[in-house]
């Protein structure tokens, strides 16, 4: 856990880049400070390592006082990756990783080996263990600064816009591995962006910072996009905000209806009876495999199978068990027939959804995690 | 032309010409680590190294006669001096050159600044320290036929007799012999700079 | 100490300042062959740094070269020349020139070629021809390096033009030698000292026109080697 306590940081020529910031980072979570440049976020970030000595307040990593212990010693003890990577351009990239253990004194053999670990780790072939950095690519780099900084085994892990300097593609995988590890390993991770959208994507915990090194609001993803205390957050959160939250509440609440199934076996007559505008055709295995339209039925012959009658595509499906409902929504928006199927893991039908029923399950989930953060208490805003 | 003496007279030119930039070296690094470190101390050694190399070699040779004789120690130590001259502007540079992410990183990650120094931006800075260091010791190879004007032998002999004598092919075996040197201890150096830095990109 | 005592006894000899070969005469003598050569040498150096820089071509050989410019003896090119022309004015002033053109040469194009070129693309967007980014953005980014390399030239010159007193030439550099070969060690500590007092002197007028020359956010650190 690291707790700053009314931390402030004044520079000689009167700027203030952090002013009075009390904040707790719980242990094993992930807190992304976010704000726009000059908003002190990268400054505080540097203080929990000493590269930067706050003039008021205290700062406690796990319970000790950052400046009462011994700076390089303090620093080992804390991973810290930063955007340009930093890697040592004259060490091999297995050296590079073995740079902390090799300091701490490790024998060479048993900090290489450390090191092919932690390349597994972080998806990094081991045939490059030997290159040197400027042979690898921008992503690869990035993911080699992860591993070093994680070589021996801190409990804290600092990013200072680890992924800004990449293009977007490498950029969501490499914020996709780093919530992968953290699913592994669960380290403290402070991570300094000024990409609300990577912040929401990666955090436990979100820090919104204002400009002057104030904190806006210290909330859940799913609640800053839900409840942003003033103007100014809801405005850094970006518009859309009301769809984005729908990424964190699941589409198992969603009641899917099963009525409009029909198998491919069944006939026309069948169909025609449910009197419904579209039925769903399935085949033997109950996978998806089109869509009927009453209008269409209407002038087909009553016995002919549903198996033979014109079918509308499926269009794009949704997983209940595992996606959520802004990815149930996307699939009924973009579905033809405005229903969207949804399909277990191996991809046989479970049911079928519509705008209305999306509707109540949306009000559903709003209404729990408005009560469930209202029980938690008035955690949000901050002075 | 007396062949026979080829030999010793280059082993003359060739210890006049390295042991100088050698211990300019040895001067330069913890000179060069302080002014990157102090700009301020920077300043005034950088005015006072660009006047002593302005400073002809002949007059520096003179003013040490009266203390070490007509010894090599006179051609050593202006030699010397003008190679330090040269090299603590490298090893300034070579050291500035490290980039700060490189140094962040270091520090970050618990090393202390003398361990820094050592591991990460000396060798960081060869490149550049051995570039000057190509620079110093071809120039005192050259530089070191100007002694034999005051009697230090070295390959300017061939130069010196050759004129006396009215010989030229003399003259420029001496010539030739100088610059091959030279160029030798150049493509050594060259070598050495690609042995220390196999990271470096080609 | 008794190189000082020499020197100065030497110096304050009234023999030395009358007469047609006094010390007055020498440093203008040792001035001129220096500032003939230093032009010369510059008017060959800068025009091709300043082009070789422009174009970025031949950019690597003339560093390279220039490198391997610094093996040539002074001596012995002096030498040369008197074997190959004989005594005359060719005899010192090649050499002179020769050996001051590369640190000019190698300046000037380092110079105009380490000029951002954000800054050349802009302007030849504004539709300037090559002369005119050569003269409005080349040159004026460029000028304290070739400040620098000239400064350094007028080093290798009148070390060199020290030297030449071997072939024969007057200048200060002569009563060093003289002074040797007649043992008489007082005008050889006279002549060192004022070949130390006149590079000095050169090389703070150098660096004072440097810094009326080259504009305020221009100025940078100093090299001494060129």
């Amino acid at each position: 856990m690291i707790t700053f306590d009314r931390v402030t940081k004044r520079y000689p020529d009167g700027t203030v880049a952090v002013d009075a910031l009390s904040l707790e980072i719980p242990a094993g979570q992930t807190m992304v400070l976010v704000g726009p440049s000059g908003c002190g976020k990268t400054t505080s970030l540097r203080m929990i390592n000493r590269l930067i000595e706050p003039t008021e307040g205290t700062i406690l990593v796990d319970g000790q006082d950052v400046l009462k212990a011994h700076p390089a010693i303090l620093r080992r003890g804390i991973g810290y990756v930063i955007q340009q990577t930093g890697l040592f351009p004259h060490r091999t990239i297995e050296d590079n990783i073995a740079t902390v253990p090799l300091l701490n004194k490790w024998s060479k053999a048993k900090a290489r080996a450390r090191s092919r670990e932690l390349m597994a780790l972080v998806g990094l072939d081991e045939n490059m263990a030997k290159r040197y950095p400027h042979q690898l690519s921008g992503g690869q780099q990035q993911r080699v600064g992860v591993a070093r900084a994680l070589a021996a085994d801190p409990p804290v892990l600092l990013m200072d816009e680890p992924f800004s300097a990449v293009d977007p593609i490498v950029r969501a995988s490499l914020q996709d591995e780093l919530i992968r590890l953290q699913g592994e390993l669960h380290k403290t991770i402070v991570m300094v962006t000024h990409d609300v959208e990577e912040a929401i994507k990666v955090g436990d915990l979100v820090a919104v910072f204002r400009p002057g090194g104030h904190l806006a609001q210290v909330d859940s993803p799913e609640r800053l996009l839900g409840a942003p205390v003033d103007d100014y957050v809801t405005d850094f959160v970006g518009f859309d905000r009301g769809i984005r939250r729908l990424s964190f509440f699941g589409a198992e609440g969603l009641d899917l209806d099963s009525e409009a199934i029909l198998g491919e076996s069944a006939t026309v007559a069948d169909a025609r009876t449910l009197g419904l505008p579209w039925v769903l055709v399935i085949d033997a295995e109950r996978r998806p495999r089109g869509w009927a339209a009453a209008a269409e039925l209407a002038s087909l012959p009553a016995d002919s199978r549903l198996a033979d009658a014109p079918l509308a595509p499926i269009g794009h499906t949704f997983r209940p068990g595992h996606d959520s409902l802004r990815s149930a929504l996307d699939a009924t928006v973009l579905s033809r027939t405005e229903r969207a199927v949804g399909v277990a893991p191996d991809g046989t039908v479970l049911g079928v959804t519509t705008y209305e029923r999306l509707r109540t399950a949306i009000r559903a989930a709003e209404e729990k995690a408005d009560a469930e953060a209202a029980a938690d208490g008035p955690a949000g805003a901050v002075q | 032309m007396n062949w026979s003496q080829v030999g010793p007279y280059t082993a003359d030119n060739a210890l006049l010409g390295l042991l100088p930039p050698l211990i300019g070296l040895v001067i330069a690094l913890p000179l060069g680590v302080v002014c990157a470190r102090f700009r301020w101390f920077y300043a005034p050694v950088l005015s006072l190294t660009t006047l002593i190399y302005a400073i002809p070699s002949l007059a520096l040779f003179v003013v040490l006669i009266d203390y070490t004789g007509l010894s090599n120690e006179t051609v050593i130590i202006p030699l010397a001096l003008f190679s330090l001259c040269v090299l603590v502007p490298n090893v300034v540079d070579g050291l500035r050159a490290v980039p700060q992410p490189v140094r962040q990183a270091a520090t970050a990650m618990g090393f202390g600044p003398m361990r820094r120094l050592v591991r990460v931006e000396l060798p960081l800075a060869v490149p550049v320290i051995i570039a000057g260091l190509r620079i110093a010791v071809v120039s005192s190879i050259s530089l070191a036929s100007v002694g034999q004007l005051i009697g230090v032998s070295s390959l300017g002999y061939f130069i010196v007799d050759g004129f006396q004598r009215d010989f030229s092919e003399e003259i420029y075996v001496g010539i030739v012999l100088i610059i091959v040197l030279a160029l030798v201890c150049d493509l050594l150096l060259v070598g050495t700079r690609r042995l220390a830095t196999p990271w470096s990109r080609r | 100490m008794s190189f000082i005592s020499f020197a100065w006894g030497w110096l304050k000899a009234p023999a030395q300042w009358h007469g047609p070969d006094d010390i007055p005469a020498r440093i203008l003598q040792q001035l001129g062959y220096s500032g003939l050569s230093l032009l010369i040498a510059a008017l060959i150096a800068l025009p091709l740094g300043i082009w070789i820089g422009h174009t970025g071509r031949g950019g690597v050989v003339v560093v390279n070269v220039a490198n391997a410019w610094r093996a040539i003896p002074t001596l012995g090119l002096l030498v040369l020349m008197v074997t190959l022309i004989g005594f005359g004015v060719g005899a010192w002033l090649i050499p002179l020139v020769v050996l001051a053109v590369p640190p000019i040469l190698v300046n000037a194009y380092e110079g105009v070629a380490g000029v951002d070129p954000d800054l050349k693309d802009a302007a030849k967007g504004m539709g300037m021809t090559d002369v005119q980014v050569i003269r409005k953005v080349e040159l004026p980014v460029a000028l304290p390096l070739i400040m620098l390399g000239l400064r350094t030239g007028a080093i290798f010159v009148v070390a060199t033009a020290t030297i030449a007193a071997y072939i024969g030439n007057g200048g200060l550099g002569l009563y060093i030698l003289s002074g040797l070969s007649q043992s008489n060690y007082a005008e050889v500590a006279g002549g060192a000292v004022l070949v130390v007092l006149l590079a000095l002197v050169v090389q703070v007028i150098f660096t004072v026109l440097r810094f009326l020359v080259v504009p305020a956010p221009l100025r940078i650190q100093a090299r001494s080697d060129g």
